[in-house]
């Protein structure tokens, strides 16, 4: 007799295998490509990669820099800030839509013939990546930061929309429910059960989705929706890799940071036990060891 | 509230031809073994499930006018103690009465339910970092800032000690006795059900049988 824990593990094989079988069928069953390919990449690394050019981050000859500190005049920086602005306008306004439309579209909270028209909505936004909406907002309002913006907050609304009404969806009933029997519209029930409820999730769902328009943003530059993709775009079409690994690194940074952003202000949310408020010292720990450090502060 | 041949379940019937009153005023207790169909009773009186057959006619207004304390309470977690009261005085209380003076009233009702509950330094903080004890106490407050003419409660004394029992106890009779409303609990506890309620009934194979009225004495 198959048992549960078996039919689990042949489940996983079977993905596993079709899978292979399936990449088996993209590349034709010709491997050869595989073969070879570690020593052009020890090529390109040495030869075009590294070092990277740390020119970048001095500042810039013309205009003249205002700042005492250089790096403030510097492309990277330039064209990183802007980028992280056109994510921060993506992301609040992508954010409102999305809040706004996604009780909308959790079955648990509305009829379906509401929530199935907004999922519809929804996906319709999703389908096409951020980079089209790129390229058609720029047909409309011409190339820069404000196409840049508007492709991403639509992209926004429909990825973070999903993600808000999946979250929504997979909340505890019992507070829906004693809402419900209390009397509360549907409106009240959304604004002050569902989302704080849900808080957690959504406020981790906003700091990634930020994080995902950050590095997204770098992708947009290159159809001229300006920030430091345009850099990148512009090095790349110079095959000048030393600049583009810069930038790389510059992006992998403010990844790394925002993730740990992420982490300090989720940790509002992530109370356990009498663990309140981690600082930065404590972010790393796991629980228990925090909470020991908590109990030593409080002594 | 007349429940009139009242069938409930999910798809077969857990519990068949229900006829029952309650008056204002009056605490009915509901005892039984485990999963034989009290908490969805408790839930097709609230209008959360649909009954199979019969009906439930409730002489409540529709905002405000039913309570409910599930088994698990349905607190907010994330949100503070007085959010979650707050959310029982919003539902019992009218904008439209005066609606210059809502948010007032409703603070007023809230605050009153925190004290009388004894959660007052608890008051801003969240849910989920209070103990067990502390959030049914929650819940209670949420219900007494509501002042519903009808109450459901789902065992929301169990695992309660005997402090606590006192606390939430004392405050739902004397809100009951006051308000003239009515209260329908399930208990698992059978001799606490009986000290509380005016009529007991029992859940044996499917029917809902009056096992003692007021005084404890078995019929």
């Amino acid at each position: 007799m198959i048992t549960r824990k078996n039919m689990f593990m042949l489940i996983g094989m079977a993905l596993l295998l079709s899978s292979v079988m399936v990449l088996n069928n993209l590349v034709s069953g010709d491997w050869s490509a595989l073969s070879g390919g570690r020593e052009t990449l020890i090529e390109f690394w040495n030869e075009d990669l590294w070092p990277p050019d740390w020119t970048l981050l001095e500042a810039r000859s013309y205009p003249v820099c205002e700042s005492s500190i250089g790096f403030f005049c510097s492309k990277a920086y330039i064209g990183m800030v802007e980028t992280m602005k056109m994510a921060f306008v993506a992301t609040v306004f992508g954010f409102l839509g999305s809040i706004l439309l996604s009780p909308l579209a959790a079955r648990n909270l509305v009829p379906a013939f509401i929530s199935f028209p907004v999922r519809v909505f929804m996906a319709a936004t999703r389908s096409l990546p951020s980079l089209i909406w790129a390229v058609i907002f720029i047909a409309i309002v011409g190339l820069g930061p404000l196409a840049g913006v508007l492709a991403m907050t639509f992209y926004t609304i429909g990825y973070l929309g999903k993600l808000q009404y999946e979250e929504m969806e997979g909340m505890r009933s019992e507070p829906l429910e004693a809402s419900r029997a209390m009397g509360l519209s549907r409106s009240e029930i959304a604004l002050l059960v569902v989302i704080p409820e849900t808080s957690n999730g959504l406020l981790s769902q906003l700091l990634f989705m930020f994080e995902y328009n950050v590095r997204h943003g770098t992708v947009l530059g290159l159809v001229g929706a300006g920030g430091i993709g345009y850099y990148l775009s512009y090095y790349i079409g110079l095959f000048m890799y030393q600049q583009v690994m810069t930038f790389i690194i510059v992006i992998f940074v403010v990844v790394v940071l925002l993730d740990l952003f992420s982490m300090f202000v989720r940790s509002f949310v992530n109370e356990e036990n009498d663990v309140k408020r981690p600082t930065w010292s404590s972010i790393f720990l796991p629980p228990s060891s925090s909470t020991e450090l908590h109990r030593k502060e409080k002594k | 509230m007349k429940l009139e041949k009242l069938s409930i379940g999910y798809e077969e019937p857990l519990i068949s031809n229900i006829n029952l009153t309650i008056y204002p005023g009056q605490i009915i207790s509901i005892i039984g073994a485990s999963g034989i169909g009290k908490t969805t009773l408790l839930r097709t009186i609230a209008g959360l499930v649909s009954p199979l057959d019969g009906s439930v006619k409730l002489n409540i207004k529709p905002r405000g006018g039913l309570g409910y304390i599930p088994q698990k309470l349905g607190l907010v977690h994330h949100a503070s103690v007085r959010h979650n009261v707050g959310l029982g005085a919003r539902a019992g209380t009218s904008f439209l009465e005066e609606p210059w003076t809502w948010g007032h009233r409703r603070g007023e009702r809230t605050d009153l339910a925190i004290e009388q509950m004894g959660l007052t330094e608890k008051t801003n903080e969240p849910v989920r970092i209070l103990s067990g004890g502390q959030q049914k106490r929650v819940a209670t407050a949420r219900t007494l800032a509501q002042q519903p003419q009808l109450l459901l409660a789902d065992e929301f004394l169990s695992e309660l000690d005997e402090d606590n029992i006192q606390i939430v106890v004392e405050s739902v009779v004397d809100f009951i006795k006051e308000n003239g409303s009515a209260m329908i609990l399930v208990e698992h506890n059978t001799e606490r059900a009986i000290q509380l309620s005016n009529r007991t009934f029992r859940l044996i194979e499917g029917e809902l049988v009056e096992q003692f009225s007021q005084g404890g004495e078995e019929e």
